[in-house]
């Protein structure tokens, strides 16, 4: 009898949690599907015809469309970039022991925690000065100051968690140490590579502060900055104001389903080896 | 082929001397196993053979060429490892080409080399498999063919059978020389027992603390060990060794409850250890030439085809005695004399260990 009643008030715990993270979610959408006039109406308007003018409006009129392509390019260079960097520099860290291993180890974590607003000014003077300012390349370049420690922080451990023996193994077996990089210790913690694209793809993707600086051309901005652009007037059109964070926040989602079984173990990996 | 020398190696970890100075000369084919109890440096050894740590003095030379200094891809050298290391990611076949690919090797000779290594291992058909879908036994059969299709001038093993079921470990004793036999690659092999040295080794290196206490044939060490670590570490159950003090230049060890008479030729120390194996004592009285152990019987264990004594000297020494089954008439208790043929009896210095013999045969 206590059980269930236990059991019942844990279901209803999980259900308010649900509905708290699920809420904002259900608003946005419903809010990108009704015309202006039901949105702001209390009691809420439940049950409405939906409507896609919101959709309709962001991509003929707002350019929805070539900001999230801009996006994808700045996010796909920046985590292909980061990988590229950070993934060699955590297996170096996990690996070989070196002058200095403790602190440049320190050091990437706690870039990791850099406010970007003390980067911003020099960054934005720097890219004006080479000309970068309107280029993604700009925005690959300064995303590295968070794509990067949050790679070489998830990898480190990853690549730790190999056995020396394997390496050793394949060392003997002719491998150069760039080759058991490439064909031993990343096929082996390719899960825990993916996991580290996907957040810094997500953070990549979520930024607004250093677009919306480096890309202020219509031609070269992102998605979120375009989506700031609305609330600058008097009047800011809601729906098309959602609709455009329904398709900005839908990959996001997506990565997250795909790696939440991933995370906690990639998370967990290397504190218990 | 490979002849193998290790010429005054030492290895230094911090402060710490892992290796003392060692010389070892192994002939091309022949099978040499390092035998020591851990911490030995007996692992550390082989690494440094295969390249994965650098000695801190002295030079390896594989085949005549002096690797002292080479990248383990250099060395020509394969290693089957203790936990195996085998690949997960890949199938046995890519288990085995990826040394063989990596060498630049054609794609037929490639297949026949796999085909060749597994037909010999007896894995063929698991191929396809993962490491994983495997036994520990099949493992470890799979990294013997990785390294026999590298067909490498030297093969080292680290205790390759040590976690594998004592059942499956006495079979794939037997194939490791059948197969080092039909291969016939210099194999260095590392472990620290003592019965799988005897049954493997052409010749045996016993080490201790970093240095060699001997090397020899597996008849030599068993027979004729050149000082008490070995004596006491050969042998299953472990030689007998019998402190005694003695009376400086008699001709015979004598105390109150041993008297050994001893060889010409031989200076004793004032305190010696009298050794001689269980299977080579027999309760009863001893003849002149003799020695003659007193003391009592503590317990008797039947263990089969043999029985087992324990034994205590007046003194409290333990000494254990294996005689054949029928000879059961002993009870614990009961105060015996053990009796040992001369020519099974050892005397080392108590204080060096050191073997007391006459010339070495």
């Amino acid at each position: 009898m206590r059980e269930r009643v236990l059991t019942t008030l844990h279901g209803l715990f999980l259900l308010l949690v649900a509905v708290l993270i699920l809420f904002p979610f259900y608003w946005m959408i419903a809010s990108s599907l009704k015309p202006e006039t039901l949105i702001f109406r209390l009691p809420p308007a439940w049950l409405f015809r939906p409507d896609l003018a919101g959709y309709v409006k962001a991509i003929t009129e707002n350019g929805i469309v070539p900001a999230l392509v801009n996006s994808v390019i700045v996010t796909a260079g920046a985590v292909a970039l980061g990988l590229i960097v950070g993934a060699p520099a955590a297996y170096a860290l996990a690996r070989y022991s070196f002058k200095g291993h403790a602190q440049i180890q320190f050091w990437y974590v706690t870039n990791w925690m850099l406010i970007p607003v003390v980067v911003l000014v020099p960054f934005y003077l720097l890219a004006a000065n080479i000309g970068l300012i309107n280029s993604p390349l700009a925005l690959i370049l300064i995303y590295q100051t968070f794509v990067v420690p949050l790679v070489v922080w998830l990898l480190v451990d990853q690549f730790a968690a190999v056995p020396v023996a394997l390496e050793e193994a394949a060392l003997l077996d002719g491998l150069s140490r760039f080759r058991v990089f490439t064909r031993i210790a990343l096929p082996l913690t390719l899960p825990g590579v993916v996991v580290a694209a996907i957040l810094a793809g997500i953070f990549a993707w979520n930024d607004l502060l250093y677009a919306f600086i480096l890309t202020p051309s219509t031609d070269a901005r992102t998605a979120p900055v375009v989506m700031m652009g609305f609330l600058g007037g008097y009047i800011v059109p809601w729906q098309t104001v959602m609709s455009c964070a329904v398709m900005i926040s839908a990959p996001v989602v997506v990565g997250g389903i795909a790696i939440h079984k991933y995370i906690a173990r990639g998370l967990t990996l290397g504190a218990v080896k | 082929m490979a002849e193998i020398v290790i010429d005054g190696v030492t290895k230094h970890f911090d402060s710490v001397e892992v290796l003392k100075r060692i010389d070892i000369t192994i002939a091309d084919g022949e099978f040499m196993v390092l035998l020591g109890p851990s911490g030995c440096g007996k692992t550390t050894l082989l690494r440094m053979i295969a390249g994965l740590e650098t000695p801190s003095r002295g030079r390896i030379l594989i085949g005549g060429t002096d690797v002292t200094t080479f990248p383990p891809a250099r060395r020509g050298v394969g290693m089957v490892f203790q936990n195996y290391a085998l690949y997960p990611h890949m199938t046995v076949r890519e288990n085995i080409a990826l040394g063989l690919k990596v060498r630049g090797l054609e794609r037929t000779e490639i297949e026949r080399r796999i085909a060749f290594a597994a037909n010999l291992v007896q894995i063929s058909q698991y191929l396809e498999r993962r490491p994983r879908a495997l036994s520990g036994g099949q493992r470890q059969r799979v990294a013997l063919a990785r390294v026999i299709a590298r067909e490498p001038a030297v093969s080292l093993m680290d205790e390759p059978l040590s976690n594998i079921d004592a059942q499956l470990r006495t079979i794939m004793r037997a194939e490791l020389l059948r197969i080092h036999r039909a291969v016939g690659m210099t194999t260095i092999y590392v472990t620290h027992d003592q019965e799988e040295a005897m049954g493997l080794g052409d010749r045996i290196t016993v080490m201790n603390f970093g240095h060699i206490e001997q090397i020899g044939s597996p008849d030599e060490v068993y027979a004729h060990p050149a000082n008490a670590f070995v004596a006491r570490f050969i042998g299953s159950p472990r030689m007998n060794l019998v402190r005694a003090a003695h009376r400086p230049e008699a001709e015979t060890v004598e105390t109150p409850f041993l008297r050994a008479p001893v060889p010409d030729g031989i200076a004793l120390p004032p305190e010696v250890l009298v050794g001689f194996r269980s299977e080579d004592a027999r309760p009863g009285e001893a003849e002149a030439s003799e020695t003659e152990v007193r003391g009592q019987v503590d317990v008797v264990e039947h263990l089969g085809a043999q029985i087992e004594l324990h034994f205590r000297t007046e003194d409290g020494q333990e000494v254990v005695v294996r005689r054949p089954r029928g000879e059961s008439r002993w009870r614990e208790g009961e105060r015996i004399v053990l009796a040992i043929p001369k020519k099974s009896v050892h005397f080392f210095d108590a204080g060096t260990g050191a073997a007391l013999t006459v010339s070495v045969s």
